[in-house]
């Protein structure tokens, strides 16, 4: 695991930062013991099998839920200081909060109200974010007739028209079409580009090893592995002491669906992640 | 047929197991069934119990009162029918397990065990009491005979009632669901036929009254249930003759007309069911229109004055903006509109009545419905937006105040506009001036009684009722909520009154300060309190 990134941003603060992070639900560990560092202006792909953790983490950042140990903050804010907090987030949960009886327009001014923010004064970027996405034309129709697709363009929209420090996208890509995603994508990295920080969480690997800066892998609540992608995906390459996870990374080559190049020949970050994820399987395995 | 029946009781079987699992991993909805259960199970066979062992202790005497029997019958048939009719229209929606069950069980089965568990869970809340009534049949009767004949003759009524019930349910449900008007023409029919019902109820109970004497006829003079005033309001007659076959084996007189009702009754419950189980399965395919009455309609609303002043106002309109078009998000006021039924027929029928009942109804309706509105369960009904809200305003404080003006928004003009003319007409223009005072302490005070209210209990579960699925306030909190402005808002119009009649100055200025100082508090304190309660809320509590 690297060490953590020391690199700061205006304030003096990395945008995002956890310590011995740890929620435990009952007999449960959602999240353990999680070190995480990311600096401004970078796209953190947060990647982990299902259940690994990764919206639970995504909540604690965002306040949603309070951690049982440890501390997480927000550009030097900590979690549990909402008040503080919503001045520095946007989110995007996986179900797109939204309210079926008004218009998209309506629901981004609504959104606009919450933060007291006067619409006048986010109007230019949400309504460009809105043309950019194709959006712009079903506007002022009610948010009950949209497809889930419009519904997570608006969600997206929703999220970053205040032009937050962090952003926290939960599969913002889930349900847009090809085009749409590819703009998505495109729009990620425009607010990269701006400094803002995007914590991407998603199962969609090919996207984030297209737009990730950086990313993290969480398994069964764990960080098994954090960094550049190049790093991850060498390392894969490289194989493993470990005869487990050799094995096991051999093994989940060959069942990959497509039936392409074997992860020794040209690994990609499926294999990094397949990798990663297998090994702690059979330590975890080779434990009890 | 066999294969119908096993996949039917599955789904029942596993039905009953998610509910009961569903209330005993609720401690909130723990208490809250067993709090229904004790009310209905114990106080209410209790309160009538005396009645009860009295009929018993009679019918051993050889003297079958056939008039409180019909009454009894034609009340569990009612009960009946009622069970029926709720769980045919608010049954849940099709679509919530369509897709599985449309691909893995045969229709038919899953309509039988629809209507048997949506009907069991209707009747669980009457099973503590039909046994407590047996028993106390059986404690004055002197043994098991007369509870086992009368459970015997109830059951085909009962049955009979359910299906009935049941299939005008469905067709409420249906025609609900089919028929393409807007929401308010819905929601305005639904109080046209509920006040007509009311009316017409309370009109037939008067003039069955007034014929009748009461039970006199059947020879029940002194009888503990010819107080009860529901026999005059039940036709008595089919009823009667059938509790007299019924009851026969205990010394009635079984008449041919008793004999008539049975053979109808038995053959109503088969016919009933197949009736309710095809036009069910048919209903579960047939695709309907459904709600989405704003599917594809286009225009966006800009904030009109005087809601621009502020986040908050702006955050009201949006509320009222909602509520405007889709009113089912107002269903759980169905419940303050059954109380206050009664002042509308009232008034329906005996229109001069209007100035007296007026603007007590009014006031205190504007301040229950200022509260009852949005603040009974604020963040509950907004729990799919929970994440937007919660990491988008600094405190939750916006969005109560929000609801609060939202409410008041509804209920000061519901309390100023009509309560205050009417008793400027009615009584005096200083008898209206401190109803005015008494409207404006009693709706802001109120809504903020309710937002602490509703953050004491809130619900963050969907379930249907009226039809519409979300989460409702509890209706524990509602009712409570409404019985206490009354009372509040009771002890306001007496003060009105005495400040209006000019007596005691100094002794009614301070009844004042200590009533406003009171009300207000209350009404601080719950909006503080739900404040506080929703600024520390996280999503680990649901």
């Amino acid at each position: 695991m690297s060490e953590p990134s020391t690199s700061p941003n205006a304030d003096g603060s990395p945008a995002l930062s956890a310590r011995g992070l740890t929620k435990r639900y009952g007999s449960t560990t959602a999240v353990d013991s999680l070190d995480l560092t990311v600096d401004p202006g970078v796209v953190f792909g947060f990647l982990g099998p299902n259940g690994a953790g990764k919206t639970t983490t995504m909540r604690i950042f965002t306040g949603l839920i309070d951690p049982t140990s440890g501390e997480a903050r927000v550009a030097g804010v900590p979690s549990r200081d909402r008040a503080r907090l919503v001045d520095r987030i946007g989110l995007l949960p996986e179900e797109p909060p939204l309210y079926d009886e008004l218009t998209g327009r309506e629901q981004l001014q609504f959104a606009a109200d919450l933060r007291d923010v006067r619409w006048d004064a986010v109007s230019d970027r949400a309504l460009g974010l809105c043309g950019d996405l194709d959006l712009t034309g079903d506007l002022d129709r009610r948010i009950e007739g949209y497809s889930k697709g419009m519904r997570q363009k608006t969600a997206f929209v929703q999220a970053v028209q205040h032009d937050p420090a962090v952003v926290f996208l939960d599969e913002p890509t889930s349900g847009l079409d090809p085009r749409a995603a590819k703009t998505l994508r495109e729009l990620i990295l425009d607010l990269a580009e701006s400094d803002t920080t995007v914590f991407l969480s998603t199962h969609i690997l090919p996207v984030v090893e297209e737009i990730a800066d950086e990313v993290g892998v969480l398994h069964e609540g764990r960080l098994v592995a954090e960094g550049p992608i190049e790093e991850l995906v060498a390392s894969a390459g490289a194989g493993d002491s470990d005869g487990a996870a050799a094995s096991t990374a051999d093994d989940a080559g060959a069942g990959t669906v497509d039936g392409g190049a074997s992860p020794a020949d040209d690994p990609d970050l499926e294999d990094a992640f397949l990798e990663l994820t297998s090994r702690e399987e059979s330590v975890w395995t080779d434990d009890t | 047929m066999r294969a119908l029946a096993r996949d039917a009781r599955a789904l029942l079987a596993t039905e009953i197991r998610v509910r009961v699992r569903s209330v005993l991993a609720d401690r909130r909805k723990l208490l809250g069934t067993a709090t229904s259960l004790a009310m209905f199970g114990l106080l209410f066979p209790w309160f009538f119990r005396a009645n009860v062992t009295s009929f018993a202790e009679r019918v051993a005497g050889g003297n079958v009162p056939l008039g409180p029997l019909g009454a009894a019958f034609t009340g569990l048939c009612v009960l009946g029918l009622t069970v029926g009719a709720s769980t045919g229209f608010g049954q849940e929606r099709a679509g919530r397990v369509g897709p599985l069950v449309r691909t893995s069980v045969p229709p038919l089965a899953v309509s039988l065990a629809r209507l048997a568990s949506e009907v069991l869970r209707g009747l669980t809340v009457f099973a503590l009491p039909a046994v407590a009534v047996l028993v106390f049949l059986g404690a004055g009767s002197g043994g098991p005979v007369l509870p086992l004949v009368l459970a015997t003759g109830a059951l085909p009524l009962v049955l009979t009632g359910l299906l009935v019930g049941r299939l005008a349910g469905d067709a409420v449900r249906y025609l609900n669901l089919a028929v393409g008007v807007s929401l308010w023409v819905k929601a305005a029919a639904a109080v046209v036929v509920s006040l007509a019902f009311f009316v017409g109820t309370q009109a037939l109970l008067f003039a069955e009254t007034a014929d009748s004497g009461g039970n006199g006829a059947n020879g029940d003079t002194g009888s503990p249930l010819a107080s009860v005033s529901i026999p005059p309001l039940l036709p008595g007659e089919p009823l009667q003759a059938y509790a007299g076959v019924v009851s026969s084996p205990v010394g009635g007189s079984p008449r041919a007309l008793g004999w008539a009702v049975g053979a109808l009754l038995l053959a109503a419950v088969p016919v009933a069911l197949v009736v309710a189980l095809r036009v069910e399965t048919r209903l579960l395919f047939r695709e309907v229109s459904g709600d989405r009455a704003g599917d594809g309609v286009a225009g966006t609303s800009g904030v009109p004055r005087p809601f621009t002043v502020g986040p908050g106002p702006r955050v009201a309109w949006r509320y009222l903006l909602r509520t405007r078009r889709d009113p089912r998000i107002l269903s759980h006021l169905m419940i303050v509109l059954f109380m206050g039924i009664g002042s509308l027929g009232n008034v329906v029928q005996d229109p001069g009545s209007i100035t007296g009942i007026g603007p007590p109804v009014a006031v205190i309706g504007g301040a229950v419905i200022a509260g009852a509105a949005y603040c009974m369960n604020p963040l509950g009904d907004d729990v799919d937006q929970l994440p937007l809200l919660l990491t988008s305003a600094d405190s939750t404080d916006l969005l109560l105040r929000g609801r609060a003006l939202a409410g008041a928004a509804i209920g000061l003009p519901l309390a100023l506009g009509a309560g205050v003319p009417l008793a400027a007409i009615g009584r005096s223009p200083v008898f209206a001036a401190w109803l005015a005072v008494l409207a404006v302490a009693l709706v802001f005070a109120g809504t903020g009684a309710a937002l602490g209210l509703g953050a004491l209990v809130p619900k963050f579960e969907r379930y249907e009722y009226m039809s519409v699925e979300r989460p409702h306030p509890s209706n524990y909190v509602v009712f409570g909520y409404l019985i206490g402005t009354m009372l509040v808002g009771g002890l306001g119009f007496a003060l009105v009154d005495r400040s209006a009649s000019g007596g005691a100055g100094a002794l009614v200025g301070v009844a004042w300060t200590v009533y406003l100082g009171v009300v207000g508090g209350v009404g601080l304190a719950g909006y503080v309190y739900a404040r506080r309660r929703f600024d520390d809320l996280s999503l680990d509590e649901f």
